[in-house]
């Protein structure tokens, strides 16, 4: 291994991003962007969910129920409806969301106390929405029990204080406000972190298709020279979007940064490592441009936005599932990210995952390296 | 099949040099398709060696079988003295390889491509600066020593790669039609850089499809559906076509085709603008009878006379008898 080999290579390779514009946007600018853009689009809160009320019973208690579930943003009264098929209408056309449905009785039962008849439907297209207006109905359902509960209690002479059956108390410990941007945006900055492993796939592909592949092996260089000359470069613009990633997320969408910057720059170098040894094997399989950015999304991309655990929990995920989100670097830079974000943990807890993260990096290189070969067909 | 007798043919001049690129029997298969069938070559040091055919001969993967690039499928071969099949990296020190799509680092410098293969090869810093101010001044690239390769032109573009393949200076130059492409002016001047080349005794195979660069060669092998079938110096080439030429200048053309196509003795036409090249067994005898039959058709002569045999009228001559050789078994 002649580290002067290695040199040129790097150098010609920075010359090429700096120079090649559309090289230049793709590894510092895209990640940069994406992060922006996704942060914005994914981590939208859901606000004025648009519902249709059936109400069978007609008191003043559903009427009150009702008007209590509407106040504030998150519901809106769209319409009041006299039958299941205007509901069915207004959820095929799609100008509601979610209908309640409140039964014949609903005053009645909750004076006697035996519950709340309520029925809840939501369109299954859209079940974000849906889900949001199950819990927000589920609580306000609860409240509203319980103002009947103590006010019967009031009623027949029991003390205030046990008014309550239930005193649940839930704290969001590292994300209090549980917003799902403080979470989602560490965990993202391992999907824009594949641009660089994207660019690194390309360039192999590219210099393949316009002969200086051919060229390069003509001359004395090691697989193991050129194949590192070409890793090197990208983990260091990966490195400049390491930086200005965390400055963006903690300016921009005030994401705390609890753990050790040091910390996070080397466990990153080390994921940069790992997910530019898959860019690497991409490239020395795929022949051409479009091949390697196709495989490039189905082996980096999609498997990094559904499988490392950024949006579904791997615990929930079926065996061969998990042990697959084990090969990816993105699960573990994830649990990474998160930690130094948000809890703030240290190379003491976290030590583990750099570990595997350079452990799949090797496996990653040394498969490329193994399969590439300094001969034609 | 005529290799044998070829080896004798090797020109005096370079008898008493060792000889520097030998195969036997060197096969390359890709599947079912002999690309290369059973080539044996023996180039002396020197030598300016040309590797003429059409298209699908297999003067490419000749040439990559030579650089290493392509594995042997059978047969043997050595370069500078190490064996083809088994020390492709240490050829590869000692040669310096132009692909047929070479192409530079575009985004890089005329002086940045010439230092990234210098590295490559190893050759010093000292060496390096020495080198591209001479090549380059070589190559007529002086001036734009810092303007980025993708933005010379084509012909500057090829010198520019042809430099790169010279910087560490060696043995021997494999070049895979270097000029294809090219303008008239910039493929003369490559041929110059050649011309010097050849007189430092660098060892030069090139592969080319034009044939006034054939003739600049000093022996060229001619390959027809992987295997060499004729190998020698250009004059002999030249020599070997059976026949003599007629230039003849019609004021009919399309009138003197048709009477020329039905004469007894013409082994072959070729148009060139307003003229008719004739291949025929004998000028002397043919051309009274030519100028007759063209009188007798109403077709005026402005010109007619014997002319040179061409390395174009050889090597079309030499590839029409094999094609028409090679259709005749199976019809029978």
């Amino acid at each position: 291994m002649y580290p002067r080999h290695v040199f040129a290579v790097v150098r010609k390779e920075i010359q090429h991003i700096l120079r090649d514009r559309s090289t230049f946007v793709l590894v510092l600018l895209a990640p940069t962007a994406l992060m922006l853009l996704m942060a914005y689009a994914l981590t939208v809160d859901i606000q004025h969910v648009p519902i249709a009320v059936l109400d069978y019973d007609r008191s003043s208690t559903s009427r009150e129920f009702v008007q209590q579930i509407t106040a504030g943003d998150d519901l809106d009264l769209y319409a009041q409806v006299s039958s299941m098929e205007e509901i069915e209408a207004l959820l095929m056309r799609g100008e509601i969301k979610v209908a309640l449905v409140l039964a014949p009785g609903f005053a009645r039962d909750i004076r006697s106390l035996r519950g709340m008849p309520l029925q809840i439907i939501i369109d299954g297209t859209e079940p974000q929405s849906g889900a949001f207006a199950v819990e927000h109905v589920g609580w306000r359902a609860e409240e509203f029990l319980n103002q009947a509960l103590s006010a019967q209690m009031g009623a027949l002479g029991v003390p205030q204080g046990i008014s309550q059956p239930i005193d649940l108390r839930v704290r969001a410990w590292y994300n209090p406000s549980l917003k799902p941007r403080v979470d989602m945006i560490p965990g993202l900055i391992s999907m824009v972190l594949g641009f660089p492993a994207l660019s690194v796939a390309l360039t192999l592909a590219h210099e393949r298709e316009h002969g200086t592949l051919e060229q390069l092996m003509a001359t004395p260089i090691t697989r193991a020279e050129l194949l590192l000359g070409k890793m090197i470069p990208y983990v260091l613009v990966g490195l400049v979007n390491v930086i200005l990633i965390p400055l963006l997320a903690m300016l921009l969408f005030r994401i705390p940064f609890n753990g050790n910057f040091i910390v996070f720059f080397l466990l990153s170098a080390v994921f940069l490592f790992a997910i530019l040894g898959m860019g690497l094997i991409i490239g020395v399989f795929m022949k051409t441009q479009p091949a390697a950015l196709a495989l490039s999304f189905l082996l980096i991309f999609f498997p990094g936005f559904f499988m490392t655990g950024i949006f579904f929990p791997i615990a929930s995920m079926p065996e061969v599932m998990r042990l697959e989100a084990l090969a990816l670097p993105g699960t573990h830079y994830a649990i990474i990210t998160r930690g130094v974000f948000l809890t703030g943990v240290g190379l003491d807890v976290l030590w583990p995952y750099g570990v595997m993260l350079a452990g799949l990096g090797v496996i990653f290189l040394a498969i490329a390296g193994l399969f590439f070969r300094k001969r034609l067909g | 099949m005529g290799d044998s007798q070829s080896e004798e043919l090797i020109p005096t001049v370079n008898s008493n040099q060792q000889v520097i690129i030998e195969t036997q029997g060197l096969t390359r298969e890709f599947g079912d398709t002999v690309a290369v069938d059973s080539l044996d070559l023996s180039i002396r040091r020197g030598e300016l060696f040309g590797l003429v055919g059409p298209d699908g001969a297999g003067k490419t993967t000749t040439l990559r079988l030579l650089t290493g690039l392509l594995k042997i499928t059978s047969g043997s071969g050595s370069l500078a003295g190490f064996d083809l099949a088994t020390q492709p990296e240490e050829i590869k020190r000692h040669i310096g390889y132009m692909a047929q799509e070479f192409s530079l680092y575009s985004e890089l410098t005329v002086l940045e491509n010439l230092r990234f293969f210098s590295e490559l090869f190893d050759v010093s810093a000292e060496d390096f600066s020495l080198r591209s101010e001479h090549l380059l001044e070589f190559a007529s690239l002086s001036p734009f020593r810092n303007r980025r390769a993708d933005h010379l032109s084509g012909g500057m573009q090829k010198k520019l790669a042809l430099a790169c393949t010279l910087i560490h200076e060696p043995e021997i130059l494999i070049l895979d039609e270097p000029t294809t492409g090219v303008d008239p002016i910039s493929r003369r001047e490559f041929w110059d850089i050649l011309a010097e080349l050849y007189d430092n005794r660098t060892t030069v195979i090139i592969s080319t499809p034009y044939m006034d660069e054939a003739d600049r060669c000093s022996r060229v092998g001619l390959m027809y559906e992987g295997r060499m079938v004729v190998c020698d110096t250009p004059e002999a080439i030249r020599g070997q076509l059976e026949g003599e030429v007629v230039h003849v200048r019609p004021d009919d053309w399309q009138a003197a085709r048709v009477v020329l196509g039905e004469l007894p003795g013409i082994l072959e036409t070729q148009s060139y603008g307003e003229s008719i090249h004739l291949l025929v067994d004998s000028a002397e005898r043919r051309i009274p009878e030519i100028e007759q039959a063209l009188k007798g058709k109403g077709v005026g002569i402005k010109e007619i006379r014997p002319a040179p045999a061409r390395m174009e009228e050889a090597f079309i001559s030499l590839i029409r008898g094999l094609a028409a050789h090679e259709d005749t078994p199976e019809k029978t």
